[in-house]
This record gives structure tokens, sequence and C-alpha cells, in this order.
């Protein structure tokens, strides 16, 4: 029995790091492969040895897709193809191939160079790794071989963020990765069609929120951050080098421009020039408003943002700066909010989610005396807030997205087990569909129906058009014919053609009946009568009285006999062949109501 | 433990215990399970729990508690394996009947939460940290665990399923251990009752129909051989082989897989030297499993190192097969004996690959892999067949590239099946450089010239064909012969390199980032190791590809341009960049590119060509380059400057990389200590700073070495970097000062330092530096000053504070129970959602 297999080797029932694994037709995909960002050793990495004990990595998977560019989605893959052995192909969008090496390469230099770890991939490795990358554009089928086909969707939440449908032959899969489902500032609202599939593998980071609209979050960040710069404070924002930091940029920017700020915004060096760089290359990837006005002004290029300098920290007066990395737990940022944490006017804004062991959550979880090297403590006193503008579908959302793909399944990944559980019971009861949520490690087995295809001959569909119906993509139709099997391939053709090619005589299989009718006249009488019936009732149908006393419509043939036992009844033989089947059964029952009385 | 932690302990585990208390960060629980497996390994975990009261009672409460989560609980039972590790302990916990209560079929195995894989996964990895003394086992076997973890083997869970396996090896093995310890008899019917369960379950599995079942004993057999190296094991062969050798009987084999890794794993241990069956299972195994199957045994049996030879040469015959068979099926005519020396190839193989693309492009991806993985082995057949090997990748090549046009039926279907294939041509490719290390015909390696020709120059190629094909060339470039007598090239490869450079030339000009990439990192190779043949030197020279590497120079892609540095810098090391200099302007060409590579460092708004560009210099200075030794002191400054305001920390650091060698050159190598007890001129290499030493001051003095690090403006970069907000920079800046100081220190005269009129500013500017106001600049600096301030910083002191990882406050165990209690009631802030 044919059979699709998911097993979340990361993101199930977790939100830590995404890796799934998808069996379809007995080709295997990787789905993302994040990392973990709290781990600073080997857990941090999904567990391969569960691919690796099947054989070779790159016998046993025919592809990674990488959905987007956040570490959680493609951070392990330079460990995985240049450490763990895996040598064949890496789809993503155009985007995220530009994107992904600069995130994977920032937190490299956090996390070997300057904390010291080991087992980390290298600078080299990263370019390696991009090499294997095929870059695929939105909705454009890519054939990874034969059989197995990809194909990508619009998913909104970051630059080049897409969802992807796998399909062998008829069977398919979407995974969504992280999407959106409203458009914000930058980006637009994740789109799929009707393409129903097998089943859509959605992420449910937000299953049981339904969250308030963007534009609150985004007035109060640019309220706070206008009151701190006012009364003289520094504002600091700690991002990731792409993403976040745009949407922010651009918020802060068009705010600055309308109410004519004057107080400097800072971006860590060298990033603002990436950034615009990537996102002018991809103005297609972002929203209708972007697109529109890029010929008149493009928004990436920012009047109010300049690069920041080590020396600008200890300037006076307020300022904004944006500084790398964004949870506080090394470099740029972290010196920065050491000298500003003293001071009550200044504040951080955290926009993102900060794991345990930086600096990053332990403010967020309201910690205002930090000890830090050399017992040293350092005194929180500047504002703390978090904004999460993270953009990730919220229930109504994810329902919108079950909606419009019409899946025959459902399968929760990126959330917690609570919510997702939540999630479940209302898809299962809006769409009627079952819906999964495995743990890590858990393997869903989805039985599939085979599909076999099959070539239709000519002449067969030649006889179809000649019956005056064109083909239409839209409609399927009914095409009747002999199924023949030869040299393991499937053909439709006509039935004499089949009789010919296996070299075999045609039968003719017809069904009998037999009618009793109460009339005493004689055969030939009773022929005529029923000759006459039919011919007032069948306006349509050809009907004849042979010279041999029958009488036929179409191929059916009636044949009057005597009773052998009853002279006062006549028996009717009436027969045809299995294609008037419908006409034989309605001209037995109309028999059978007996013939009308003579005039 | 800390007093700290041990004050913070009582509160957290209240915390724990509270089902309305969630746990903010599902990696904090890992952490504090990783920080109790170090305070247990360093002392007595007994002692822990008498000190620590809450421990006990977070286990009670979590016992008695209904709706905690499944994470706590699974937390707690493998808290409680920590804990009862140690047999004191254990016995300390059983008193409180805690150990029955979370193990046994009281607990959690009996209630709702063992749907939760976490709480199965959690009991099974208590149990195995608990399973280290005999009352360990014989609480499981009271407990009836055992058989709860039979039936985790088969669980839906891949991660409690394996684990639940080695869980079941490891009580194998601690049975065997424990108190028959080195009288053990390998018969298993005096094992221990508990190692005979385990032995009788493993057999009704072998026995079993389900192949699931079949599977898990293979499983748990192969890690018993991998990790066990008891005389026992040999018992164990004994009893379960002719089960084992019961499973080739069936059509298919089951568990194939599971079944050769099983095989290898006894064939590396210890069974062989007692049982010679086993080869004769092997041979029986390879002659029964499909081609596919077979494949991973066979490269298993030839890596074993004492192995019968017929059984060896039974499974190179396996390997060789399919690529003995492509040979036949594209052969033109009856050739010479290929592979299998006239033999006819298997049927089974040919119709592997004929079947279907899928199993074809398999089937010969792994021989070409495990071939290619053979070929560097001391232990690889002999004699190797390297002629025809090489015509069977060169063949398989061909196919893929449809250059060939096989007569026979099965060439054409081979060929239809193969053409375009980038899978097989990957794995050909790798293979035909793996073999570039062995000799061959001269006809042969003319063929493979041809092919890889034939591949760089293909429209047909994809980035990664292409890469391979220039990996696999370079390494036949590499290995080619010399011409005897000289070192140059022989004529043959000259000939292909003539070839070759128009082709490279071409793939400089693709509009693909990759190949310019892969391009740039062949040429680099080429000319760090031929730069100096007369025969490459030429061909280069002729072609346009040195200019064309410097117009990659201004590449919109960073990677190309980065590797368009080192490639440059490689050919100018090597006068390799253009054509010979006009006599009016010697060495003006040359001179360009230093100005052009300042400029990449000075102008590049991306970091790796930067670094490369550091690593070039770098390197020039090392080696005495021509541009380079011109004027040392000039070039040092210029590329200081620029390295010291670089955002790129790996910039800064390899700024003081070069600072190093320089001072090397100056002062004499690490490990002699003064200047003036060496001679400079013979320490550095010809043409470096010792010799372009101002005529003015006669070298060797330290005065004059202090006098030229202050004019290139080092000591600002170092003392500046000393307190960088990257920690690898300060720390290489530590080691430089370090290095410099203890130059110095044996021969500063008392009357150079500490009387400068500018230390005071010095020490005041440093100072502000540290608090992280790096605005201002130093200022000139007098050697006597320098050599002050750097007696008066404590840059041991500080080593040793680098040393730490930058985050190793937030990583320690007090912070992590600090924001366990601070994330309290604040869930929801800080919700994991994507970075």
């Amino acid at each position: 029995m044919p059979e699709i297999r998911v097993t979340p080797l990361g993101a199930g029932q977790d939100v830590g790091r995404s890796c799934i694994l998808v069996s379809i037709a007995g080709k295997n995909v990787m789905l993302d492969c994040g990392m973990h960002m709290g781990f600073s050793d080997d857990r941090r990495f999904p567990d391969f040895s569960y691919i690796t004990r099947s054989g070779r990595l790159t016998d046993f998977l025919d592809c990674v897709i990488i959905s987007h560019f956040h570490l959680d989605h493609c951070g392990a893959l330079p460990y995985f193809s240049e450490m763990v052995g895996y040598d064949g192909p890496i789809y993503m969008t155009q985007p995220t191939q530009a994107i992904c090496p600069i995130l994977l390469e920032d937190y490299r230099k956090i996390a070997v160079d300057k904390k010291g770890e080991a087992n980390f991939f290298t600078s080299q490795m990263i370019k390696d790794c991009m090499k294997k990358v095929v870059a695929v554009h939105l909705h454009q089928t890519v054939q990874v071989d034969d059989e197995l086909e990809i194909k990508a969707y619009y998913a909104g939440h970051v630059l080049g963020a897409a969802m992807f449908q796998i399909k062998v032959g008829s069977e398919s899969v979407v995974y969504t990765g992280d999407y959106n489902m409203t458009p914000d500032r930058h980006l637009g609202a994740a789109w799929i069609d009707k393409c129903r599939p097998n089943l859509l593998i959605t992420e449910s980071t937000y299953a049981t929120t339904i969250r308030d609209s963007k534009r609150c979050r985004e007035r109060d960040f640019l309220k706070k951050v206008h009151e701190t710069v006012e009364r003289g404070g520094k504002v600091l924002i700690p991002v990731f080098a792409l993403g976040r930091a745009q949407e922010l940029c651009i918020l802060l920017e068009t705010f600055w421009e309308r109410m004519d700020l004057k107080a400097p915004i800072y971006f860590s060096t060298g990033l603002t020039e990436k950034a615009n760089h990537y996102y002018k290359l991809f103005i297609p990837w972002t929203n209708q408003k972007i697109r529109k006005t890029f010929v008149q002004r493009n928004m990436f290029e920012f009047k109010h943002i300049k690069a920041f300098d080590r020396a600008f920290a200890d300037s006076p007066g307020p300022m904004v700066v944006f500084a790398t990395p964004g949870m506080l737990h090394a470099g740029q940022s972290l010196q920065i909010f050491r000298k500003w944490a003293g001071n009550e006017k200044n504040m951080v804004i955290m926009p993102g989610y900060c794991v345990q062991g930086t600096v990053g959550h332990k403010i967020l979880s309201g910690q205002r005396k930090l000890e830090m090297e050399g017992r040293q403590v350092l005194e929180v006193k500047m504002q703390v807030e978090y904004m999460s503008f993270s953009a990730h579908a919220d229930a109504k959302g994810i329902m919108q997205l079950v909606g419009q793909a019409e899946p025959e399944n459902v399968l929760l990944v990126h959330g917690e087990a609570k919510k997702m559980e939540f999630l479940k019971q209302k898809i299962e009861q809006e769409f009627r569909v079952s819906c999964y949520m495995p743990a890590n490690g858990e393997t869903v087995t989805l039985p599939t129906s085979p599909s076999i295809p099959v070539g239709v001959s000519l002449g067969l569909l030649k006889r179809e058009m000649a019956q005056g119906l064109l083909p239409d993509a839209k409609k399927p139709r009914l095409l009747h014919g002999t199924l023949i099997m030869k040299d393991s391939n499937f053909r439709l053709v006509s039935s004499e053609q089949a009789l010919k090619e296996l070299g075999l005589a045609e039968h003719q299989l017809r069904f009998t009946c037999r009618v009793h009718l109460h009339d005493t006249r004689k055969e030939q009488e009773t022929a005529v009568r029923v000759y006459s019936h039919l011919k007032s009732v069948l306006k349509d149908h050809c009907v004849q009285h042979l010279p041999d006393g029958s009488v036929t419509v179409e191929s059916i043939l009636i044949q009057a006999a005597a009773h052998s036992e009853d002279p006062g009844t006549k028996v009717l033989l009436v027969s045809w062949t299995y294609q008037d089947e419908e006409l034989g059964s309605y001209l037995t029952s109309l028999l059978k109501k007996g013939l009308p009385q003579a005039s | 433990m800390d007093p700290e932690c041990s004050r913070l302990l009582p509160a957290l585990c209240a915390v724990l215990a509270d089902p309305r208390q969630p746990v903010a960060d599902d990696t904090c629980l890992e952490k504090l399970l990783d920080w109790f497996t170090t305070v247990t390994a360093a002392g007595s975990s007994l002692l822990l729990l008498q000190e620590n009261p809450c421990l006990v009672e977070l286990l009670f409460r979590v016992l008695k508690s209904q709706d905690l989560s499944s994470r706590i609980l699974s937390f707690s039972l493998r808290l409680a394996g920590i804990f009862a590790a140690q047999e004191d302990c254990f016995q300390y916990l059983q008193q409180g009947e805690l150990l029955p209560m979370l193990f046994g079929e009281v607990g959690p195995l009996g209630g709702a939460a063992w749907t939760a894989p976490a709480v199965r996964s959690g009991w099974i990895q208590g149990l195995r940290t608990l399973a280290q003394h005999p009352s360990a086992l014989r609480f499981l076997a009271a407990c009836g665990a055992v058989d709860t973890i039979f039936s985790l083997q088969g669980d839906s869970s891949l991660f409690v399923a394996s684990a639940a396996g080695q869980l079941l090896v490891h009580i194998l093995d601690l049975a065997m251990r424990g108190p028959a310890r080195g009288r053990c008899s390998p018969q298993a019917c005096d094992w221990p009752a508990c190692a005979q369960k385990i032995v009788c379950h493993i057999e009704d599995s072998l026995c079993s129909i389900a192949t699931p079942q079949v599977t898990q004993a293979l499983n748990v057999l192969t890690t018993v051989f991998g990790h066990c190296r008891g005389l026992w094991t040999q018992g164990l062969w004994v009893r379960l082989s002719p089960l084992v050798a019961r499973l080739l009987e069936k059509d298919p084999v089951p568990a194939s897989h599971s079944l050769v890794d099983l095989l290898l794993s006894v064939a590396r241990s210890s069974v062989p030297s007692s049982d010679r069956g086993l080869w004769e299972t092997l041979a029986q195994t390879l002659s029964h499993l499909s081609p596919t199957q077979a494949g991973p045994l066979a490269l298993g049996i030839l890596k074993l190192q004492d192995c019968p030879q017929a059984l060896r040469t039974q499974a190179f015959g396996i390997l060789l097969q399919p690529l003995a068979c492509v040979l036949e099926a594209a052969a033109q005519a009856p050739g010479p004996p290929g592979l299998l020396g006239g033999a006819a190839g298997d049927p089974m193989t040919a119709d592997t690959l004929l079947c279907s693309k899928s199993a074809c492009v398999g089937l010969l991806c792994c021989a070409l892999t495990h071939l290619g993985l053979l070929q560097p082995l001391p232990q690889r057949p002999s004699p190797w067949p390297q002629a025809p090997l090489l015509g069977a990748a060169v063949t398989v090549l061909r196919l893929c590239s449809g250059s060939v046009a096989p007569t026979s039926d099965v060439g054409g279907r081979l060929c239809a099946i193969l053409v375009g294939c980038g899978r097989v041509q990957r794995a050909a490719l790798d293979f035909l450089g793996a073999l570039s290390q062995g000799a061959g015909p001269q006809e042969s390696v003319t063929q493979v010239f041809s092919v890889l020709l034939e591949y760089l120059m293909s429209p047909e190629s994809s980035s990664m064909v292409l890469k391979k094909a220039f990996q696999a060339t370079l390494r036949w470039l590499l290995s080619s012969p010399k011409t005897p007598g000289c070192c140059d090239l022989d004529p043959r490869t000259q000939l292909f390199l003539r070839e070759l450079l128009p082709v490279l030339q071409k793939r400089l000009c693709s509009p693909c980032w990759e190949v310019r990439d892969s391009g740039l990192e062949f040429l680099t190779q080429m000319t760090r190791h031929c730069g100096g043949q007369a025969g490459f030197r030429q061909a280069l020279l002729a072609s346009e590809v040195p200019e064309l590497t410097k117009q990659l120079l201004q590449d919109p892609e960073s990677y190309v341009r980065a590797s368009a540095v080192t490639a440059t810098g490689q050919l100018s090391s090597w006068a390799l960049l253009a054509a010979p200099a006009s006599p009016e302007r010697p060495g003006a060409q040359q001179k360009s590119l230093l100005v052009e590579l300042l400029h990449v460092l000075c102008a590049d708004s991306e970091g790796f060509p930067r670094r490369a560009v550091m690593q070039v210099f770098t390197e020039w200075l090392r080696d005495g380059h021509a541009d380079v030794a011109e004027d040392p002191e000039r070039f040092v400054a210029r590329v200081l400057q620029a390295a010291s305001r670089d955002p790129d920390w790996e910039v800064r650091a390899q700024g003081l990389e070069l600072a190093l060698v320089f001072l090397g050159q100056l002062l004499g190598p690490r490990g002699s200590h003064c200047p003036c007890a060496v001679a400079l001129p013979e320490t550095a290499p010809p043409g470096t700073l010792a010799q372009a030493l101002p005529e003015a001051a006669p070298p060797g003095t330290l005065a004059q070495a202090l006098q030229v690090l202050c004019r290139v403006q080092l000591f600002e970069f170092a003392f500046r970097a000393l307190f960088d907000c990257d920690r690898p920079v300060a720390q290489k800046s530590c080691d430089l000062l370090l290095f410099l100081r203890a130059k110095a220190a044996p021969c500063g005269s008392p009357q150079e330092a500490g009387d400068s009129p500018n230390v005071a500013s010095v020490e005041a500017t440093l100072q502000r530096w540290q608090a992280g106001e790096q605005g201002q600049p130093l200022g000139y600096l007098e050697p006597g000053a320098v050599m002050a301030v750097l007696r008066s910083i404590d840059l041991e002191g500080l080593r040793d504070t680098l040393a730490e990882s930058s985050d190793h406050v937030e990583k320690s165990p007090q912070s992590l129970l600090q924001d366990m209690l601070a994330a309290v009631g604040v869930l929801g802030e800080n919700e994991a959602d994507c970075y």
C-alpha cells in the first residue's frame, strides 16, 4: 500500500529548530535543516544519526528544501552538508540563497570564534554548502528527478520565505515553513492555490492566538522610540543582520520623515548596505506598495539611517542604534547595552525571541542586576521593552490557509503541544480532515491511493473527439476502453484494438429475461402488439418488426413464444448486449407492466 | 555545589513542581540535567540529596501532581536516574520507595502521561543512567522493567525505540559484567537470569515473521558486538548465529540493511578468532543479497584487516560488477579482459541497472562511492585494476554526457537512463579524482584528460558537476608524472594544460558565481603547487587567465571577489600576474595589485574579500614578496591603519596576525628572547624588513625596532585591540603584547622605561578605551612610554580572563537558576517563535 511518512527531527511539538523528514512514493525529502540557538553543543543540530543509519545520506535523501533564511530553519545546513556528508541538491528561493550565507556567517563568527565553541562549520564550509543550492522561482515546477517535483509559493514571513509543494505522481505534500497571512509593511500575504495535497504540513506557532493588528504594535514601537529620543535618551534595538531589522528601519525612516525628527539613527556598519542590496535585488518579493512606489522612491534607500561607528556610542544626545546580534549575547549590541544600561533615560527594545543563556533573555525576564565578567555587576536602569514583530499566521490565518489548499490531511509542526491540540480539534471539526501533531522522532504514516499512469491510444481519443466533445482540462471525462498491460505498462485502447493486439476472438455476451404476458392471441399477433406498443413509447429509438416475427429495439431482441402449460399466457424472450444494458432493463420493466388493451 | 546555587535550588524545585508555572525555555531543563550530571560526577549524590532535601521533595511532589507537564515528568525521571547511578544514593532513594514509584507499574508507566513520548524517553534515559550497579539490576528485574523495554523497542517514536534497544544492550552488558565478572562462561545457559531473558527475547525476535521485530533484534545485536568486549559475546554469537543464518533462507532477506550492519559488527569484534563459520555466513550473505544491498557489506569486508582471500575476492567482485556491466554494455567490440578478468557480468546486476532509472542510478553511485573509498586504503585488493577502473569511470561519464553511442541494445538503454544524470556524474567525477592516486597507462590518462576537458567545456554541466570536474582535474594534474630529470610537467600534461586554460578562461566569465568561484579556487591551488614550473608558467602567461582573475576583483559576488583576491595574491607571489614589466617601469604591474588589494581592504562592503586580502598580505610579508620588500615599514603601516578601522573583527584579528609576523621579522622568532642576542639578518628571510631597515640606524637594537613599531602605529592598533568588544581580537592583541614584552624586557634599559612624559596620558587613554570610549586617538608614542605602559598592564591576568568564552557568566549554573526563577510569571513576554 503506498503511503506518505512524516518524521519530525525538529519542530515536532516545539519551536526549537525545524527539520522534517518526508517519504512520499519512495522519495525522501528533508524539509528545513535548522539550528537551536539555545544549545552550544551538538544538541543545537537535529540528530541526523536517524538518517545516516539508513545508509549513505546522499543515497537516502533525494533533496533538502529550505523554506526561509531564519537560522532555526537553515542553521544546521553547512553542518549537514559539509560535516555529516550530504552531497545532494538543496533547494531554496533566490533571496534565501542570497541571505542565508550572511546569517550563517554572522552566527559562525559569534559561536566559534567569540565563544570558543568547537565542532562548528567554517566560512569555507558555508560557501561549499551554498554551492550545492539550486535556486527556485515562485510557482515554477522544478524537477528534482524524473519523478519528484517541487513548486514554491509565496509565504510572506520574511523576504524570500516560501511554502513548498512536493509531488510524486499524483501524491503531494505541502510544507508551509513559517508564513504570514496578513501583509505587512514590506511583505505581502502568503498564498497557495487549491492544490488539494494529500497532506499539508503547517506551522502552528500562534495556534491559539488571534493577533492584534500589527499596526498597533508598530504605533506602540514608534511611540516608545519617539518618547525616549524626545527626553534625550538613547534607544538600542538589538537585531539580526537581515529580516526584522529592515522592517523596523522602514518604519522609523517614514516616521522620522513625517515628524521631521533630527535625532540620528544608526545601523551596524556594513549591514545597511547589504540589506539595501538584497532588498533592492528582490523587490518582486516585497509587498505591492513597495513594488509600486519603487520607481519613484526605493523604500530601502534610507535618508535618516546611517552607518554606525563604535565611537558614536559615546556621543552625547539622543540616538537610535540598530546593532547585532539580536539576543544581546555578544559583540556590538552587548557592548552598547553595557554602556547605556545605567541611564534610566535610555531604552532597549527587543524585537524578537531570546534564548536562555543570553543577556536578552535575562532582561526580558525582568532581571535588573546582571553579573558580568570579573564579578562586576551591571545595574540595568534603562527601560526594557519587548515587542514581537515576528510575522506568523495566527489561528485565523492557519485556518484560512487550510481552507485555501483543501488538503486531505493536516499535520502541525513548529508550535507547542498544548496549543497544537486546540488547533487540531478545530481543524478536524471545521474541515472534516484528519489532523496530526507528532512529537520529534514520531512517525505519522498516511496511506494514499495508488496512482498508476495509463497511456490512452490515439484511436480511442480520436473516437472520443469524433463524438464532438472537445477536451477540457477542468472537466474530467469518462473514457471507456480496454485496459491492457504489456511490458509493465498500462494502456487504454478500444476493444477492437485490444482483441487485435492480444490475438483473441470476440465473444458476445447477451443478457436475457423472460416476461410473461396474459394474451390468448397467437404468438405473431402478440409480437405485433409488442411492436406497436414499443413504437409508440420509444419514439427516439429504432424499433423494427423483423420478417421472422421478432421485434428489435437497437440491439435488444424480443421474441414471443407460447407458454408450454398455459395457452392463455405468452412468454416474451428479451435479450440484449451489455452496451444496451440500461435500455434492456427499461424495456423489461415496461413489458412487465403489460400491453395496452387493443382499442 | 556553589552556595549561591544551593540557596536558589529550593525555590527552583518549588517552581518545577508547580503545574501552574510552565518552564519558559525548552533548553533550561536539559541544561539543568547537564549541571546535575557534572555535580554528581564530582561528588557524592547522597550528600547532595541530604544537603538539598528539596530535590527528593521535588521528586515526590512530581509523583503526586496530577496535571504536571510531560516535560517536567520526563525531567524528574532523568534526574532520579542521575542520582541513583551511585549505589549508596540508590539505596537511599529505595528506602523512600521513590524509585518503584517513578519507574515501576505504579508510576507514570501506568498512567495517562505515558502516552507522551517525552515521558517514555525520560523513563528510558533515567533507567539508562541508573543502571550502573548490581542493585540496579535487581531493581530492574523486580519492577519488571525489562518487559517494558522490550515493548518500547517498537515504539512509535524513533528516539524512544532506539533508546530502548540501547538500554537492553547496556543491561545485558551490565548483567554479564556483574558479580560473575571474569568467570562468566561463554555458554549462554550459565548466564544470569536477566541476561537469559534478554537473549531469549532476541531469539524470539529473530524467528519472528514480522520484519520490524527482526530489525530490532539485529540492531540490538549490532550494538552488542560493536560495544561489548567480554568473552560472553562469542558465546552469544555461537547461540544466535544459526538463527541469523536462517534469515538468509528467506526471500527476500528481511531487514537486510540491519543484517549487513550486524555481520560487519561481528566481523570487527573478537568473534572471527573463535568462529570461522562467520566467513561462510558472510559469503552466503553476499550471494543472497541484491547487488544494491550487498555493496555496503562488500565494502565493509574489504576494509577488514584480516579476512580470507576468497571472501575478499567475492566482495571485490560485487563492487566491480556494476562497472563491469557498464563496460560490457558500452563496448563497441569485444575488448581485452576487463574488470572481472573476462568473466561475464552478473545478470542480476545487469537487471538492476536496466530495470529502472532510480535503481540504476542508486547502484552505480554506490559502486563508484564504495570503490572511491576503498582506493586510498592500504588493505585495498591487490592487484588493483587501475586501468579497467579508469576505463569504467570514463565510460560512465561519457554515457552520462551522451558522448558515446553504444551499439548494443543494453548499451543504448543504459545510455538513455544515464544521459544528463547529475548524481552519477558527481559520483563518477569524485571516483575519477580518487583514481588519480594510482598510475595508469598513457592511453587511459589521455582519456581521463579528454573526458575532464569535455565536462569542463560542456554547457550542460551544472555548477556542482563543474566543481567536481575542477577538483578531479586538479588531482590529476598534481599527480601527473614529472619529466624525468627535471621537476617540470610532462609533455602530455602540458598539452592538456594548454587546452584547459582557454576553458578555465571561459568558466571565469560564467554567469553563475559558483562556477567562477570554483574556477578561481582551482587556479589558486594549481598556482600554489605548480607556480614554479616552467610549463605551467608559460601556458598561464600565454593565456588571459591572469588578467581575467584580476578583473574578478570587481565581481558583484563577494565570495568570488574573495577568491579572486586569494588567486591574484598567489599569482603575484609567483610573478604570474602580468607580462614582464617594461624595463622603464620595473614592477609597475605588480605594484598596482598591491594598491588594488589595499583598496579592497578599505572599501569592500563585505568581510570575505577583506579577510582574503589580509591573508594574502600576511603571506606576502612572511614570504618576502617583492613589493612588500621594497618598503615593508610603509606596507605594514598602511595595512594596519586599514585593518584597525575594519568593522569585521576577523579582519582586525588578522591585522594582529600580520603585526605578529612583522614583529617576528623585526625581533626574531618566538622563543629567542632578545633581539640584541639575535642577528637580525640571519633570522629574517631575504627581502624582508631586516634587509629593508633604514640604513641610518644599524639593525639589531631594540630601540631601533621599537621606533619602527611606533612609526607604523602598531602599538596604537594593539592597545586599542586589547579592549576590543570582540574577544578573539583582544586575545590576539594580548598574545602579541606579551610576546613583545618578553622580547624586550630582558634588555630594556632602565633609563628608557618609565620616565617618559607621555606615560600618564597613554595610560589615561587606555583606561578610557577599556571603558569602551575608543573615540580618541592615542597619538604618536615614544618607545620608552610604550615599554612603561606594557609593564604596567596586567597582561597575564587579562589573558586568563579572555581565555573564557564571552558568555561564560550567562552559561554558569547560577545564571541558569536565576533565569529559570526570573522567568516565572513573565511567560508570554518572551515567547518562542523564530529567530
